[in-house]
């Protein structure tokens, strides 16, 4: 059957890791699929959280549901995604501070969940994880990791579209065209080049994360969000090696993740207006409240410096019957609104976790099947990521390079298998744009041409460029100028440099002393003064 | 040790100010960290309309050459900035269009030259450009190491091969009557940038790089070698961790290398620059100078450090260290007799000396003339 181009099986509103999945899910049960998100990939909940891969332990005492399914998710993961994975474990420790008597409570409702939580010696975690605070009274191991989202959700994308997907990225939906009680299709606008489209499908997903709110009502539906922001700290050091949680009941920054070459601490949590959702800034109160608490899980951080704050907003949603908000599902909502409200074509995936979007996605996919009278088996629970399809990133390396250099090892680890499509083994695809994360020109340019990299921000999640210690003061110009090759427009690059920088500064004046204020006193001085922008 | 003025700092303020005491016969000592703002010097000296006379005969005797001329620069960025006293590298062009056609040349493999930004602020400016690379055989060793292609080492590379430049671009040139290189000329020689304008039929101008800045290396070593020709003594890779001062006169500083061999002196200038160079400390409480424990000029609540976008004026760069009329540095409000703080640690704090290269200047004079004037 022929289609217009414009015409779709399914179309999926929102590029964090869920519509990523549903798209992924979609295309390879034969769907042909598009994906609409009016940012970048992840730059929603997906990419503003620890990065963290929850064995479910967190959840164990208090949703016993959530839990399992995280450990389920947890194992599936390192299978399919283990190249956005890293298996670090984790440590649940309790401090001279806390109840000890919680820990038997903690480890009986793990193993209820079936997470593997072993009471282990203080000592013994203390040689496991040489930056944990010494006086700790109690550890349990359990099976946390870490995980990059900006590499997952990439990882999801291409293979929607390794299966025949699109993705259309920087174009906002403005408006979605209904005709009676059926939804066909959307109007959108892409927002770099200010050309407006209209696209079809007799399937609409809203995953528009805590922005699916606003995407429900252009449908005229209504799926009550409640935005709750948690304020997140980036350390420039790998502190720790070791997931680190407080065992207790979860509060305010009690988990310490390592990722890469830095480690994150969080989380806080603020309910805060809608309208605040696009321009959550972290507040000194914030700041001062994760590193107080940080440096109880290891005393490192409180002479650490940070790299960046952040903060993004969870998309919980509000239970139907319960317009105060009071009554919170952290689990998976998903909504098919034919049912629940008579309008046709129209479902939303929401709620759930970073750890369980591939569940998410499933539900969501199985949903859009059963509405197109499709019958196709979910494969996603086995068929590993693009990048995935082996685990060991030196053994690829060595698969792909004779002599793999540093840098040859940090792409690969990044990107698993797909390093083999960097260009490279000649000098030019070789040199560096970035030394803090060895990011060469030819990982750069794969970004761009093969993960729909338009930005130097975009940049940054694909590659991890500008995310090191010098946070882009030199790579972003080098980057700058490879994209302004790519697309061919000078002027665009320029603003896209500035909003660089912005961006940059946004996460670096909340905690802006020590190094961090020296770091951004040169960045003004050579942007402003040597370079002229 | 005794020396009649130790310097704390070795960027522009300190060694103004150390040639201009050691050529007065002054024994000084500069003790310096090894980096400063000069390695990041864009060429023309900010705040600076018109060199003081004895700024001129300062650096002409250490063989810097000024040239003083407003006009606009242009910037690697590709956007045209006024500016008027600067480095001779620095071409000063009377207007925008200073050209009919420009020939671009970049390096392949150097990420750290900007031809398509150039290009396109040239193009604004009704100027055609034809972008080329320029590929030398020696340059080849270089570019097989991913880090490699820096300004620094292609400057050392260049300082024995800018003929060979000069004999390819006669060659490349065909209409064009202006050609744009990077910055890359002249780290040891200073006479190199303009003899590759004497051997190229059309106008030349060294477009900006990435930091370090060739020329801004150069007038560092430039100064640095005529305050040692003087007699001056300049502790390279050093750090002053300590001070011992009694009843408001500094006595002598304390540095890392030399420990116990305490540095003494009749007079002592700080020059320790701003955030980036050490001479301002900050934590999430306050901002202190190090050192002496001056006081500093600033925002007690934190949030007032900054200003939200990144383009606007940040109100922390306007924090230094208090002082008196004369220079002299305050400690818990009351002036160190014998201690002047000169250069970016004033922030914003003295503003009749201006900003930048023009602070620095200004202000090191301005100390030197009280430290010959009274003797302790």
């Amino acid at each position: 059957m022929n289609m217009s181009p414009k015409e779709f099986d399914v179309i999926i509103l929102g590029g964090g890791i869920t519509g990523a999945g549903t798209q992924r899910d979609c295309a390879m049960r034969g769907l042909r699929t598009l994906l609409i998100e009016r940012s970048d990939i992840a730059t929603g909940a997906t990419g503003r959280n620890h990065g963290l891969l929850h064995s479910g332990a967190r959840y164990a005492v208090g949703d016993n549901e959530s839990a399992e399914e995280c450990i389920r998710e947890n194992r599936i993961l390192r299978r399919i995604a283990s190249h956005c994975i890293e298996e670090t474990e984790g440590l649940f420790i309790t401090l001279p501070e806390d109840d000890l008597g919680y820990q038997k409570t903690f480890v009986d409702a793990c193993q209820r969940a079936g997470i593997d939580a072993e009471i282990i010696d203080p000592a013994l975690a203390r040689r496991l994880e040489p930056s944990v605070n010494p006086a700790l009274i109690g550890a349990v191991k359990v099976p946390d990791g870490s995980v990059d989202p900006f590499r997952l959700c990439a990882a999801n994308m291409l293979d929607a579209k390794l299966h025949g997907g699109q993705v259309r990225l920087h174009t906002e939906v403005t408006g979605i065209i209904r005709e009676g009680d059926t939804v066909r299709g959307v109007h959108t606008l892409n927002r770099q080049t200010g050309r407006t489209e209209d696209f079809y499908a007799p399937v609409i997903v809203n995953a528009g994360g805590i922005w699916g709110q606003h995407i429900a009502e252009m449908a005229g539906v209504s799926v009550g969000m409640f935005p709750a922001k948690g304020a997140l700290l980036i350390f420039a050091h790998r502190v720790n090696n070791l997931v680190i949680n407080r065992c207790r009941k979860p509060s305010n920054a009690d988990i310490l993740v390592p990722g890469d070459t830095v480690c994150i601490i969080g989380t806080t949590s603020t309910r805060i207006p809608f309208e605040e959702c696009d321009h959550v800034a972290v507040t000194p109160d914030e700041v001062d409240l994760l590193i107080t608490e940080g440096a109880k899980l290891a005393p490192a951080l409180s002479s650490t410096r940070i790299l960046r704050a952040y903060a993004g907003v969870r998309p919980l949603v509000s239970a139907d019957d319960d317009p105060s908000g009071r009554n919170i599902s952290r689990g998976i909502v998903c909504l098919d609104h034919e049912l629940r409200d008579g309008v046709k074509g129209f479902v939303t995936i929401t709620g759930g976790k970073l750890m369980t979007y591939r569940l998410m996605a499933e539900m969501a996919t199985d949903t859009v099947c059963r509405k197109l009278g499709i019958d196709k088996a979910c494969e996603t629970a086995t068929t590993p990521l693009p990048g995935s399809e082996e685990r060991s990133y030196e053994a690829v390396a060595s698969k792909i390079w004779e002599s793999p250099s540093t840098a040859q090892k940090a792409a690969t680890a990044r990107m698993g298998t797909g390093a083999s499509r960097i260009r490279s083994g000649n000098r030019l695809d070789d040199a560096l744009v970035c030394e803090c994360e060895e990011v060469s020109v030819g990982e750069i340019n794969n970004a761009i041409d093969r993960l729909d990299a338009t930005t130097l921000v975009d940049l940054r999640r694909r590659t991890r460029v500008g995310m090191g210690t010098c946070q882009g003061e030199f790579c972003a110009c080098r980057a700058a100028g490879l994209l302004a090759q790519a697309h061919g427009c000078i002027e665009r690059e320029r603003e896209d440099l500035r909003q660089f920088l912005q961006e940059r500064w946004k996460g670096n004046f909340p905690i802006g002393w020590g190094d961090t204020l020296r770091e951004a006193e040169y960045t003004q001085w050579i942007y402003k003064h040597v370079l002229g922008l | 040790m005794r020396f009649d003025t130790v310097i704390i700092g070795g960027g522009l303020a300190g060694l103004v100010a150390g040639i201009s005491l050691q050529k007065e016969g002054r024994s000084t000592a500069i003790v310096s960290t090894g980096q400063n703002a000069l390695h990041f010097f864009s060429g023309s000296f900010e705040s600076l309309e018109q060199a003081p006379e004895r700024m001129k005969d300062l650096f002409g005797e250490a063989g810097i050459r000024l040239h003083y001329s407003p006009g606009w620069r242009l910037m690697p960025m590709g956007s045209f900035r006024e500016a008027a006293l600067s480095l001779e590298d620095v071409s000063l062009l009377p207007e925008k269009h200073f050209a009919d056609k420009t020939l671009i040349v970049g390096l392949p493999g150097y990420l750290d030259f900007f031809s398509g930004f150039l290009a396109d602020g040239l193009e604004r400016e009704g100027i055609p450009c034809s972008l080329r690379t320029l590929q030398l055989q020696e340059m080849q060793a270089l570019q097989q190491g991913p880090g490699e292609m820096r300004s620094v080492a292609i400057a050392r590379l260049m300082d024995r091969l800018w003929e060979k430049v000069v004999q390819e671009l006669r060659v490349l040139l065909k209409d064009e009557d202006a050609v744009i290189l990077p910055q890359v000329f002249g780290l040891r020689d200073a006479s190199i940038p303009d003899r590759i304008r004497q051997g190229i039929p059309a106008r030349v101008i060294f477009a900006g790089t990435m930091p370090p800045s060739i020329p801004g290396i150069r007038t560092q070593m430039q100064l640095k070698r005529r305050f040692e020709v003087l007699g001056g003594t300049y502790l390279a890779g050093d750090e002053v961790v300590d001070a011992h001062q009694h009843e408001g006169v500094v006595h002598s500083v304390v540095t890392r290398n030399l420990d116990s061999h305490y540095l003494e002196a009749a007079h002592f200038i700080l020059a320790s620059g701003g955030f980036y160079s050490k001479g301002l400390k900050s934590n999430p409480f306050e901002v202190t100078e190090p050192v002496f424990g001056l006081d500093v000029d600033y925002t007690q609540e934190r949030s007032g450090w900054y200003a939200p976008q990144f383009s606007d004026d940040q109100p922390y760069l306007q924090f230094g260290v208090r002082t008196d009329e004369g220079l002299h540095a305050l400690r818990e409000g009351a002036p160190l007799q014998n201690l002047y703080a000169i250069g970016s640690i004033l922030g914003g704090t003295r503003p009749e000396f201006g900003s930048g290269a023009g602070l620095a200047v200004r202000s090191a004079f301005a100390a030197v003339d009280q430290i010959l004037e009274n003797r302790v």
